[in-house]
């Protein structure tokens, strides 16, 4: 996830790696459901200006002799009191949970979605976000009403490929009076895949041996009635399914006209002429998309790795993820 | 943005500042009572001002403007207080600060900054009243204050004021109890420091000059409020000792800045005391008036501070500063008590004394009534009296507007005019002793109280102030005389206050105006007693009395702070066992699957917490066939209870529990019989 930036100076340290303990020791689960175990409060440094300022007034009262006064310092102290219950309340019972999030391109945000579950009254003023090792990261507000749920947006910043481990999360509550901050971290199951960065203007794709027409693979056939048929495949048009033939027989079949029986193409790691490999992945994956675009199949040739050749969306995805997850 | 549009189509941000600076708006108000014309308008021009901002959507001024608008404020405290320190400058300056602020709200650090201001403005209320009207408006001051605070944690969507209104009440309420318990128990202790003290306080002055006592006449508020612990009050007239004048400058009567403290004194043989407790309004006197002949420190005055033990010679309760607080105390008065410490000749001049060239006619007429026969060689008493007959025969009236007294107002009122009130005829009659060589002085204070107790409580007016005359018997020591009972023996003998006479409009609306006003009056004052004793009053006394009542002897300190100890810890431990018990709370059907697979369990049945009663009891069939052939059945009747009521689970919620106890008693014994069969 997100790296830090922040340098603690050196007589902090001892609290980073507490708090680096701290967070490792919780559990990865599916959903997360906040009790007394895991919620933490603590006054926010307006509560500690509020406790100065009700010093102030004690101070005050005691001196002029103001019964009054007393009642107004213990009714405001009593009032924080309860609001620090309100505090605790108002994120106690919660359900989180969060929902699969969809591979995005690196660069791009992670646009995770977190579903807040409220079994009991109206909570207010909660706010939530991703949590990183060191410090809390952009907050997003929510209010989830009475017995309902409530989807949370988050945008979490991709800035490395391959498969990522969904961060921390730190929901918080300061409602009502923001004396108190509660707060619960979770560590949710799961993680999200961050293809890289497609270059951007794509690429042309490279000139490629089997691109010549006069290649022996290329089946150059006119006339309808030597058009080949072959079962549908996923990715297939709808332009080229046969639909006389599927009224006949009932199975999808899909024409193999020349433009579908294009040649297999191949992406190598090879034909990117680039150095730097993540210049090269980028390309690949530029290329990656141009030919699911143009629906023809590829094949995708890694050092070590080797992807058949195939078409649609399945293919797209499992190309896209060999390049993430390629490894030197 | 049309002026009619309605507060639920407002933006989210302007309904919350309009709402903020009318919750300013409410808690500057009542300050506007003390604060100065200039002043208050200039808060008011701002508050409008920042409310048209909001109103119209434009920007918050910059700096500057808020400079300037500073610097005329400041300049206007300058001008008025002539300084910017103390009490009255500095939350004069609060408020003005509390009203420039609301004109750069941005962040949420500065409406915190609002907040806490606006806490310590209704504090600083306080200091100017304390009444129930006030008490009430404050109130519903903190509630808007919490409002506008909990809205501003609200940040999503559009909450209405009601409900953050709620929220805010509900965390007041719950405040509730603790309030209590800390105002009741929360040690009482005298100031940590001196505070100058600047409050103007009708009342006893400690100098009198013919004319004075009329304002108090006018003034019908409450002075003292007395009870008697044994019963009624004592048939004597009730006399509360204030300021004792004594010197005489020709113009006004004064007070001896000191006197040396009552050193010896016995009760009177075979007299008991009256026991009393006063509740004292504040005062700007250093004195506190109480019953006269109150010989011992009365409980009650605060535990810090160098109070007197003893009355001082004059029968004065001097204290060391003002008395700008509300003092409740319990004392005893020893009616008949005399004072037989001899009058050194020293002070027989200063009794005596009066100037020389002011009044030439009453001189010369108490010299006349000295040279008269029956007097020649006379004692002091023998002259008072024939002082009082002169009155009772010479034709003097009692009024309260004895009109213009002239540039001799002894002459006029003793000679010519003949009609006055008490401090005429007691300022008149201790010149006259004194002239006649009898050393004589003036003593101020009340006299009587209403003649109906309000709760048990006499109350004693500004308007029962009255002055009366001391003079000095050899060998009986200062004996009380009051010429007005000679003119007005009502005003003595039943102590009713001195009423003004009564105005044209009083006439005109007839009795059962006045009879309304009375009864409302009656029953504001009844309202207003118990605030003043139970809340105002509440002090070190009461918590003694409080703990003394639980039945705790000694430090009242400790005591308290044990309660208060022991209350914390019953509430943490009461917190403590309602969070086991929520995180322990299950349903019913919850409770019944975890008993269903530790028995199951202990039958060597793989039950899973997923699985329903019926898969339990084909598991249960399949471990033990036909020997389980009950226990199956109970499964299936459960079943049955669990899912054939259909989708309305709410409806039949009640009599499940008492279905599902019935069946797990069976279930229990069933699955015993089992086991007992198996192994």
């Amino acid at each position: 996830m997100a790296v830090s930036a922040w340098h603690w100076p050196e007589a902090l340290r001892w609290r980073r790696r507490l708090r680096h303990w701290w967070l490792g020791r919780l559990p990865v689960c599916e959903s997360w459901t906040l009790t007394q175990r895991n919620i933490y409060i603590m006054p926010t440094p307006a509560g500690w200006a509020f406790a100065a300022t009700l010093l102030l007034l004690l101070i005050g009262s005691i001196n002029y002799q103001l019964n009054l006064g007393y009642a107004l310092t213990f009714l405001l102290a009593g009032s924080a009191l309860a609001s620090m219950h309100m505090t605790h309340a108002s994120l106690r019972g919660l359900r989180l949970h969060v929902r699969a999030p969809s591979p995005t391109f690196c660069g791009e945000g992670v646009r995770l979605e977190v579903v807040l579950t409220n079994p009991g009254a109206t909570r207010h003023g909660l706010s939530l976000g991703p949590a990183t090792w060191d410090a809390v990261g952009e907050l997003a507000w929510a209010e989830v009403p009475a017995r309902a749920q409530t989807s949370v947006h988050l945008s979490l910043a991709a800035p490395q490929r391959g498969y990522q481990l969904l961060p921390f999360l730190h929901l918080e509550s300061r409602f009502p009076f923001g004396l108190f901050r509660a707060w619960t971290v979770w560590r949710p199951l799961g993680g999200a895949w961050v293809y890289p960065r497609p270059e951007r203007p794509s690429p042309p794709l490279p000139a490629h041996p089997h691109d010549n027409p006069s290649g022996a693979q290329r089946r150059h056939v006119t006339g309808s009635e030597f058009e080949g048929v072959r079962p549908w495949r996923r990715g297939d048009s709808l332009r080229h399914i046969v639909w006389k033939k599927v009224a006949r027989s009932g199975e999808l079949v899909s024409r193999d006209t020349p433009a579908t029986v294009q040649p297999q193409r191949w992406l190598d790691w090879q034909d990117t002429q680039l150095r730097d490999p993540e210049a090269r992945l980028s390309r690949l994956a530029a290329w990656v998309l141009v030919c699911a675009a143009e629906e023809r199949p590829f094949g995708l040739r890694l050092p070590g790795r080797e992807l058949p050749c195939s078409g649609g969306a399945p293919q797209r995805q499992a190309a896209l993820q060999a390049l993430a997850e390629w490894q030197p | 943005m049309s002026w009619f549009s309605s507060p639920s189509r407002m933006p989210r941000d302007m309904r919350d500042t309009l709402f903020l600076l009318a919750v300013i708006a409410w808690t500057l108000v009542p300050h506007a009572a003390w604060l100065s014309p200039s002043l208050s308008g200039l808060c008011a021009v701002v508050l409008v001002w920042r409310a048209l901002l909001a109103w119209t959507q434009r920007p918050l001024p910059g700096r500057w403007a808020l400079l300037g608008v500073l610097v005329a404020g400041t300049a206007i405290v300058w001008w008025e207080q002539k300084t910017l320190f103390g009490r009255d400058a500095g939350v004069t300056l609060l408020v003005l600060l509390m009203t420039l602020k609301t004109l750069e709200l941005r962040a949420r650090r500065d409406a915190m900054v609002v907040f806490f201001l606006g806490f310590f403005l209704i504090l600083t209320q306080f200091f100017y009243s304390q009444s129930l009207i006030v008490t009430v408006g404050m109130t519903l001051a903190v509630w808007g204050w919490l409002t506008a605070l909990s809205l501003a944690h609200m940040p999503a969507g559009y909450p209405s004021l009601w409900q953050a209104g709620r929220l805010a009440g509900w965390a007041a309420l719950i405040g509730t109890p603790v309030m209590v318990a800390l105002f009741v128990l929360f040690p009482r202790i005298g100031p940590l420091w001196a505070m100058p003290n600047d409050q103007g306080v009708t009342g006893l002055s400690d100098e009198m000059g013919l004319g004075d006592i009329t304002q108090l006449a006018q003034d019908r508020s409450i002075a003292a409020r007395l009870r008697f612990p044994e019963g009624a009050p004592p048939r004597e007239p009730l006399y509360l000792r204030g300021p004792v004048l004594t010197h005489y400058d020709g113009q006004r009567w004064l007070t001896l800045p000191q006197a040396a403290p009552l050193t010896t004194w016995v009760p009177p043989p075979g007299t008991t005391p009256v026991r009393y407790e006063i509740t004292l309004e504040p005062l700007r006197l250093a004195l506190l008036p109480l019953p006269e002949h109150t010989l011992q420190r009365p409980e009650g005055l605060p535990l810090q501070g160098d109070w007197p033990s003893h009355p001082d010679r004059w029968g004065q309760w001097r204290l060391p500063a003002p008395a700008a607080q509300r003092f409740r105390l319990r004392g005893e008065a020893w009616p008949r008590f005399v004072q037989l410490e001899p009058l050194s000749p020293l002070w027989h001049r200063t009794f005596t004394a009066t100037p020389s060239k002011r009044h030439p006619r009453t001189r010369a007429w108490a010299d006349a009534l000295a040279q008269r026969p029956d007097l020649q060689g006379a004692s002091a008493s023998q002259r008072a009296q024939a002082l009082l007959t002169h009155i009772r025969t010479g034709g003097y009236g009692y009024t309260l507007s004895p009109g213009a007294l002239g540039p001799d107002p002894v002459d006029t009122f003793w000679l010519d005019q003949r009609r006055g009130f008490c401090e005429h005829y007691a300022a008149s009659v201790t010149l006259i002793l004194r002239m006649m060589g009898v050393p004589a002085r003036i003593v101020t204070g009340y006299l009587g109280t209403d003649p109906q107790p309000v709760d048990g409580y006499y109350i004693v007016r500004q308007s029962n102030a009255h002055a009366w005359v001391e003079y000095w018997e050899q060998g009986h020591g200062w004996i009380r005389l009051d010429p007005t009972a000679a003119v007005a023996p009502n005003r003595v003998e039943t102590g009713q206050a001195l009423s003004p006479a009564p105005t044209a409009m009083d006439r005109m609306m007839g009795t059962w105006y006045t009879d309304w006003l009375l009864q409302s009056r009656l029953w504001f004052e009844i309202l207003d007693n118990r605030w003043n004793q139970w809340i105002l009053g509440y002090g070190a006394l009461q918590q003694n009395d409080l703990l003394q009542h639980l039945g705790w002897e000694g430090d009242t300190l400790l005591g308290l702070a044990q309660i208060l100890l022991g209350l914390v810890c019953a509430s943490a431990l009461g917190g403590a066992l309602w969070a086991w018990w929520d995180g322990r709370r299950r349903t019913p059907w919850e409770r019944l699957r975890t008993l269903i697979l530790d028995r199951l369990q202990q039958l060597d049945v793989a039950a899973q917490p997923h699985h329903s009663p019926a898969q339990l009891a084909d598991l249960l069939a399949a471990r033990h066939g036909s020997t389980a052939q009950e226990l199956v059945a109970h499964f299936l009747a459960l079943e049955q209870l669990r899912y054939a009521q259909g989708s309305d689970s709410t409806a039949s919620a009640s009599t499940p529990s008492v279905a599902l106890r019935a069946w797990q008693r069976q279930f229990m014994d069933a699955a015993r019989r089992l086991r007992a069969q198996t192994l």
